[in-house]
């Protein structure tokens, strides 16, 4: 049984289909990874799923109920949860305020939601910095405050897009290690990845896209030495034994 | 700014200050100060608090003022009775306002705000078998409190210090609540906020309705005080621009910031039109100058505004 299943989705921008036809399901638990070039369709498929893009054709189910066609905050309370590939931090407030902003759609205590934004903010490794505002904060900060004011909304699948683009070598590490752990505690992620070390490492399933199709879905090995694959995206120096 | 006894002292000294002072100038100004700030700080509930910045909130102001005039005056209805009309209209006109905000960002929505104002200036000032037209209506003085005819400033200061602390209080649930933090969210980044689950595209409405509604409150009583509803001036983009420089110069999104802004705004207004009154009256029009330095004084060495300013110092 999936917990979510994309079916056939497709999103037409005048005459650019970004997303053509694209079907998979993600099983509860699983890590699933989105690889593809640039203008692949990554990015919208996120759109899609997170209700910021309807759509033209196909539809997005969670536990079988359908979520295309509602508002992105609604879907957010129904259990999907994003990150962005452009990071928005809430600069103005707290980054304790910026999670307990997602502990609030789960709850009506402010002072319950702080606690939990507290706890969250232990968990991703920024407690320190729970009373600067979120503008003082690093990228790679900024990726862990992300994460933790998505976790706060409780969700039952996570999409991460993008999450070790744009933090040097040495903070990729700890962010990968963060997503092995949520994943291990159960969570069921969607992550778009360019890093395809990162991706074949933590993912259990990758989903390859090109031009707005699938292109290949299978295990990491499997989609590493796929032809078209390899064609596409990794070319042909990536063909490692 | 979450500390409140800087704002309580304040309205405790207010509501002192009848007690001690008889001149009906002191407490006229202190009324129009308090006056101004509360109209100011519900500009800041859609403007501060919910980032829709509008230069056109002298409509739902005016709303207040005509409704609770034309109460009296065509009906002989309670004008207490206008001010629940007018902030019914108002919120009606608010939610309209609202959605175009969902529609309109930025300077668009500024532009569409000043154009509905307008919109009703005109409509006031030409539909004369209703509202009179561009004479404006006189606001028939009956003694009484049901009637709102109240000689006596001490009442008017206490009158307009309850609705004063009444819309600081909105604004204090905002910095509290959770409403007020999913708000804050929908301010700093609206797809952001969506995507935490927050219902931004309601919240901006219901922020700007409330808005609309606690600013026509203000003009109803505005216009039981002063005794005359003129279009020109309760629509003009005049008062609008009054009620956002209050609420900038005293602090954006701060509860108490609106009411020292018009503590600042208001008295230098007040005291230019008792230094050029009569023979110099073509002066008065240099308060408007002096919004324009203040506001870019402000914005160059103090852009959090007053209560952000004084807040960094008395910070260790």
């Amino acid at each position: 049984m999936s917990l979510l299943s994309v079916a056939g989705v497709t999103k037409r921008f005048g005459g650019i289909t970004a997303n053509r036809g694209i079907s998979f399901d993600v099983a509860p638990g699983e890590l699933v990874g989105i690889i593809g070039p640039n203008g692949a369709g990554k990015s919208t498929l996120f759109e899609c799923i997170s209700g910021f893009y309807h759509p033209d054709e196909g539809e997005v189910r969670l536990d079988g109920r359908r979520l295309t066609g509602l508002s992105p905050d609604n879907v957010c309370r129904r259990g999907i949860a994003r990150t962005f590939q452009k990071l928005r931090p809430f600069s103005g407030l707290t980054v304790l305020d910026n999670v307990a902003v997602g502990a609030l759609t789960r709850t009506k205590d402010v002072r319950h939601a702080r606690e939990q934004a507290r706890e969250l903010l232990a968990r991703v490794g920024l407690s320190e910095k729970a009373d600067a505002y979120a503008r003082t904060l690093s990228t790679g900060q900024r990726k862990r405050l992300e994460l933790a004011r998505a976790l706060a909304t409780q969700p039952r699948v996570l999409l991460l897009d993008e999450v070790t683009a744009g933090v040097d070598q040495r903070t990729i590490p700890g962010l990968v290690q963060l997503v092995r752990d949520l994943h291990a505690g159960g969570l069921t992620l969607l992550v778009i990845e360019h890093n395809m070390r990162v991706i074949t490492a933590v993912a259990q399933r990758i989903v390859a896209l090109y031009l707005g199709e699938v292109i290949a879905d299978g295990t990491p090995d499997v989609v590493a030495r796929d032809r078209k694959v390899i064609e596409a995206y990794l070319g042909q120096a990536y063909h490692q034994p | 700014m979450k500390a409140i006894a800087p704002a309580l002292v304040f309205f405790a000294l207010a509501g002192l200050v009848p007690l001690v002072v008889r001149d009906p100038f002191l407490l006229d100004s202190l009324i129009l100060i308090l006056l101004w700030g509360a109209a100011g700080a519900a500009w800041n509930i859609a403007g501060g608090y919910a980032g829709q910045v509008s230069l056109g909130h002298s409509m739902f102001f005016g709303l207040g003022a005509y409704a609770a005039a034309l109460a009296g005056t065509r009906w002989g209805l309670s004008p207490w009775i206008g001010v629940l009309v007018g902030a019914a209209a108002a919120t009606a006109t608010g939610f309209i306002i609202g959605y175009l905000s969902n529609r309109l960002r930025g300077p668009y929505f500024v532009l569409a705000t000043i154009a509905f104002s307008q919109v009703l200036l005109i409509g006031a000032s030409r539909w004369r078998g209703f509202t009179a037209g561009s004479e404006g209506i006189p606001v028939p003085f009956r003694a009484g409190f049901w009637t709102l005819g109240i000689a006596d400033k001490r009442i008017w200061v206490w009158i307009i210090l309850a609705l004063a602390v009444l819309v600081w209080l909105v604004e204090l649930y905002l910095e509290r609540s959770r409403r007020g933090y999913q708000l804050a969210a929908v301010r700093e980044d609206e797809d952001a906020a969506l995507s935490l689950g927050v219902p931004a595209r309601q919240l901006k409405v219901a922020a700007i309705a409330v808005s609309a509604a606690l600013t026509a409150v203000c003009g109803a009583l505005w216009a039981q005080y002063v005794g005359f509803v003129d279009p020109v001036y309760v629509f003009s983009v005049d008062i609008s621009i009054r009620f956002a420089l209050a609420a900038i110069l005293g602090g954006l999104g701060t509860a108490l910031g609106p009411f020292l802004g018009s503590v600042l705004v208001t008295t230098v207004e007040t005291y230019l039109r008792a230094q050029f009154g009569g023979i110099g009256a073509g002066f008065v029009g240099i308060y408007l100058i002096l919004y324009g330095v203040a506001l870019i004084v402000m914005v160059r060495f103090a852009p959090q505004g007053i209560v952000g300013w004084v807040g960094a110092r008395l910070r260790p």
